[in-house]
């Protein structure tokens, strides 16, 4: 089941751990979310987490971030390098965002009565040190402050393509540059590591090829990546390595090569059994992954890659509105 | 059984019936009596003038069925002004009292008893005998006339017509208003001259569109763009003006002295060589002077222009105050008039060229600070770069609010000398203090989003600590804690930090309504500890033991005492209002500020991008605590004597009303709408009978809901909320419709 972990392509020292995550399992009364799962992501890495509608992906984000405290397990985080591991769990929300774990949302959630510009300074501001005296005297270092995020807030805005929205309300952004800027309001609080709820749900083609750019390049900064997506085709050109998840369990690990092969994925997207999908794969050449609409439900079939393409965006259109 | 379904025509028709029965009732007498509960139905329903209520429910109904026949001539350039100048005159015309000390003040009792008053000067005599129905019919027959054949000479003359006829009302007013004698608190002439001005507005659009279909807005701005400042310098001009030539300077009983009557009464007395000069001659230079500067930096948009203007007139404006002080002082020493010290028995002639030369100067000050606009209105993004009409838009919106905030402090900062001691104990006592507490709560509720049911708690909170320190209280604090009352701000302030806090730790888990209803109940907990008088602490409700003394600031070399005079508590609150709003505009705009948003849009989000939700929320309670904790200080120094009562939940409940009605979240929003709906119970106090205030006041709120649920003057950010995503370029009108439209199918 487990699969060997490669070396991912990043550059970071392989040894250490941004998360360790070792047998955490969630419950919600009787239903249980996550089952045992365990997790280990390098430093400098971008690792997909993968998995048909209500696998337990978006749970597993929220027992990371201090959201949900997992009843069973340890989950670890040590975000920048050099830091010690910390566990998360029972810490709040916004300690764990201290500690270096930013996040987005899968049904956006900007300030959206605010500006863009606001947006990232609220998550550059909580940074800093000043407090309600010294804004209310204006004292010197306030100033500075004050002057230091509005910059940095643009610099990160112009880094999502949205230099020249600084100043509408976050609401009255189209979505996909909601989506790009609830990236920018996380990558202000200088994380080290980064955790992406479904990014190009609800994006078009173009905008999806932007923001693969960008988490490669949000990578190449340092930032480790951690990434839900439906979209297969972002998932393999931009995953170092991607984890697979179904019903609460982990089904797979490994790189996005062994995951297109791997038998048990294939079943659980497809919903037969793991023999059927070993024989589908045996009969195709191409990776069968990139065939199968990952958007939908398991039971749900999808065909070829041009259909699960459009399909796929409309779905999650769908999906992304308010839910 | 069958459920009875009308045609929706007919419900709309019975329900707008219903409604003019309704307004019927509202406008007529309300006591009954346990015997008689019918009373104000009968009154209503058998009366005359149900026909006119019932004939306004009609037009209501006209007006809505044929929305979309009639549409196409409002929107014809002057027609919405020109309705809104109408209803306004009506209103002062039928509804509003003109002289109180009438036992019915109303127009037409008043008009009656000036007409067969021979001694009233004869043209206050023919405005109440027929000049004020050729202002209330004539005048929009004419711009009627001049709209639909589009003759604009017409339209001119009807805004000249207007102004004159408006002024006529005010002047006519207060003349027979003098002749009769008595305290008048009644607004109707005011308002009548503002109709008149609506109705001049309405014709000068007229007059000035070139289209066939313009809003009153794009007029305005054209006005306001065309060169910033100068409507400011024109009312101060016409006010200064008015003070030099008919307004009263010096007014001791029985006497009503112009500028030149009071320069020829004090030629030859022992008053300072300053003040004869301005009286004698200096009052015209300093007008000309100040006026001439000011002109000039309008006129040519000069920065430095402006600044030195600006400097000008505050100079006049120290000048003309010194000689109100060296005259009314001299006066009271000469024994002349009944004053006993100086700033007695002074018209009000010389708060009235202060505030001319403070309008000129502060237009001086708009046109200066003209050149820093297109920085801030070029914000727009690349991709909608601003174009001509979208810079002028934003021009004249930052000229028009800047203007208004200036007119409001210059009204603010002179006009109260001039009213009558009911209306400046009303202005500190009631209005002013709960601006405070309103600026105050917009903390809580406009910016943080907590609703807090229980801030009187903290007014509480702040008006005992006072009362403890400076011993009027029956526990004595130890000496060295007795403090004078200014000294007692720093500890009041502190005392409702921590209360603050102790209130909001336990509770900020709880949301929206949940911590509405555990604040209520702290407030009521802290009224009736006070009630309970624990310890003998609080005396009970029969108050505080002694009264809490006044203020007093003794530098050695000069001592300011505050006395009875609610004037003098006016400026002390002034003083402390500015700082507060200092310092809440800096932290609006801060990192705390933005943070106090981002709770309140998403407070997942916000924990989510690392700020501390519980930390914010109680500085939020903290901070909105302390400024209730300074109003308690000011009220209980100012009134001496206060009680439980004071502090009952209808009015943390009041003060949430203002918040809302204001616009949540803006400064601006929370102060007016504290002053709007504190004065309007004063002001309805002459126009309707007692029991009926509260009914008004809730028709106005309900009305404002309705039309404006975004409050007076809304915040930038939660106008975004509330008029959602499609009215954010203002294309749109407000979403409140758009909702019920998809659920009613």
């Amino acid at each position: 089941m487990t699969t060997a972990t490669t070396t991912p392509a990043g550059k970071a020292p392989a040894d250490e751990l941004v998360f360790d995550v070792r047998g955490i399992t969630l419950r919600f009364g009787g239903v249980t979310s996550l089952n045992d799962v365990s997790l280990q992501m390098r430093r400098g890495e971008i690792l997909a987490v993968i998995g048909p509608n209500g696998a337990g992906k978006t749970s597993l984000f929220n027992s990371l971030t201090g959201v949900y405290t997992p009843q069973e397990g340890e989950v670890l985080v040590a975000a920048r390098s050099g830091d010690e591991p910390v566990s998360v769990l029972g810490k709040k929300t916004h300690v764990v965002n201290h500690l270096g774990v930013a996040r987005t949302f899968q049904n956006i959630r900007l300030f959206s009565a605010l500006t863009a510009l606001e947006n990232v300074k609220v998550g550059i501001e909580t940074r800093q040190k000043s407090g309600p005296i010294s804004a209310m005297l204006g004292l010197p270092w306030q100033r500075r402050e004050e002057k230091d995020s509005t910059a940095k807030a643009y610099q990160l805005l112009d880094r999502v393509g949205l230099a020249g929205r600084a100043n509408e309300l976050a609401g009255s952004l189209a979505y996909g540059e909601q989506r790009r800027l609830e990236i920018a309001r996380a990558l202000g609080t200088g994380p080290g590591v980064i955790l992406l709820d479904e990014p190009a749900a609800g994006t078009n083609p173009v905008e999806k090829r932007e923001l693969a750019a960008l988490i490669q390049q949000i990578n190449a900064d340092g930032v480790a990546v951690l990434l839900i997506e439906h979209d297969m085709k972002l998932v393999m050109s931009v995953a170092h390595r991607i984890l697979v998840l179904n019903f609460g369990q982990r089904i797979a690990e490994g790189t996005p090569e062994q995951i297109q092969r791997d038998p048990a994925v294939v079943a659980a997207y497809l919903g037969t059994s793991e023999e059927d999908a070993e024989t589908e794969l045996a009969t195709h050449d191409q990776p069968e992954l990139q065939r199968i609409d990952l958007s939908g439900d398991p039971l749900h079939e999808a065909s070829t890659t041009e259909q699960s393409e459009g399909s796929g965006a409309t779905a999650a259109g769908e999906k992304g509105g308010p839910a | 059984m069958k459920k009875l379904s009308l045609p929706p025509v007919v419900g709309r028709l019975l329900a707008c019936l219903a409604g003019g029965v309704v307004l019927a009732m509202m406008v007529g007498t309300q006591q009954g009596s346990q015997q008689d509960y019918g009373l104000s139905f009968r009154e209503a329903v058998l009366d005359v003038r149900i026909v006119w209520f019932l004939l306004l429910g009609l037009l209501v109904f006209v007006v809505i069925t044929y929305k979309d026949l009639v549409t196409p001539y409002l929107q014809r350039p002057g027609v919405r002004p020109l309705v809104a100048g109408v209803l306004v005159l009506i209103a002062s015309f039928f509804l509003l009292t003109w002289y109180d000390p009438l036992s019915d003040g109303k127009f037409g009792a008043f008009a009656d008893a000036v007409t067969g008053t021979p001694q009233i000067a004869p043209l206050a005599r023919a405005f109440f005998g027929w000049l004020w129905l050729v202002g209330l019919i004539g005048v929009p027959v004419l711009i009627a006339v001049a709209i639909v054949l589009r003759v604009r000479v017409l339209a001119w003359v009807a805004a000249v017509v207007a102004v004159v006829v408006g002024v006529l009302a005010v002047v006519a007013d207060s003349t027979a208003g003098d002749f009769a004698g008595g305290i008048d608190h009644s607004f109707g002439s005011v308002v009548a001259l503002l109709g008149f001005l609506v109705l001049a507005f309405a014709a000068g659009v007229v007059a000035r569109s070139t289209k066939e279909v313009a809003t009153p807005t794009e007029f305005l701005e054209r006005v306001m763009a065309y060169r910033p400042g100068l409507p400011l310098v024109v009312v101060g001009l016409v006010l200064g003006l008015l003070s030099l030539t008919g307004a009263t300077w010096l007014a001791p009983t029985g006497d009503n002295l112009t500028l030149v009557d009071t320069s020829a009464l004090f030629e030859g007395s022992d008053l300072d060589g300053l003040s004869a000069a301005v009286l004698g001659w200096l009052a015209y230079v300093l007008l000309v002077v100040v006026l001439a500067a000011a002109g000039a930096a309008v006129w040519l948009r000069s920065k430095p222009l402006g600044l030195a203007a600006a400097g000008l007139a505050v100079v006049s404006v120290l000048l003309v105050l010194i000689t109100l002080h060296g005259i009314s002082s001299t006066a009271a020493e000469a024994g002349y008039g009944s004053g006993d010290g100086p700033w007695q028995n002074l018209g009000t002639g010389g708060w009235v060229l202060c505030i001319g030369l403070f309008l000129i100067g502060a237009g001086a000050v708009v046109a200066a600070l003209q050149d820093v606009l297109p920085a801030t209105a070029a914000v727009s993004s690349d991709a909608a770069p601003v174009t001509g009409s979208g810079r002028l838009h934003a021009a004249a919106r930052s000229t028009t609010g800047r203007s208004l905030a200036l007119f409001a402090v210059g009204l603010a900062l002179f006009y109260p000398p001039t009213a009558n001691q009911f209306w400046q104990q009303s202005l500190t006592t009631t209005i002013g203090v709960y601006v405070l507490l309103a600026v105050g709560l917009n903390v809580v509720i406009g910016w943080a989003g907590l609703l807090d049911l229980g801030f009187i708690a903290f007014y509480a909170i702040g008006s005992y600590t006072t009362a403890y320190l400076t011993g009027s209280l029956p526990v004595q604090p130890p000496s060295w804690l007795l403090l004078s009352p200014l000294w007692a701000i720093p500890v009041a302030i502190l005392i409702c930090l921590i209360a603050g806090v102790l209130l909001g730790a336990p509770t900020l888990r709880l949301r929206g309504d949940y911590l509405a209803i555990v604040t209520l109940g702290f407030g009521e907990i802290i009224r009736i500890v006070a009630v309970n008088n624990p310890g003998e602490f609080t005396n009970g409700p029969r108050g505080v033991a002694t009264p809490v003394p006044h203020p007093v600031i003794d530098l050695g070399f000069i001592r300011i005492e505050w006395g009875n005079s609610s004037l003098q508590y006016w400026y002390l609150l002034l003083i402390l209002l500015a700082i507060v709003l200092i310092f809440f505009y800096r932290l609006e705009g801060s990192r705390l500020g933005r943070s106090w948003a981002a709770v309140r849009e998403d407070e997942v989000a916000a924990q989510a991008t690392g700020v501390n939700t519980t930390r914010v929320k109680l500085l939020a309670f903290a901070i909105g605590a302390s400024t209730s904790g300074l109003a308690g200080v000011f009220f209980g120094s100012q009134v001496g004597y206060f009680n439980p009562q004071n502090f009952v939940l209808n009015n943390s409940i009041l003060i949430v009303a203002y918040v809302v009605f204001g616009g949540m979240g803006s400064l601006v929003g929370a102060i007016a709408g504290a002053a709007a709906l504190t004065w309007l119970p004063e002001f309805l106090r002459d126009q309707v009978p007692a029991e009926d205030r509260t009914m008004w006041i809730g028709a106005v709120l309900l009305v404002m809901m309705i039309f404006r649920p975004q409050g007076l003057i809304p915040a930038r950010r939660r106008k975004a909320e509330l008029t959602g995503l499609a009215g954010h370029d203002g294309s749109v009108r407000p979403g409140i419709q758009a909702v019920p439209a998809s659920e009613g199918t």
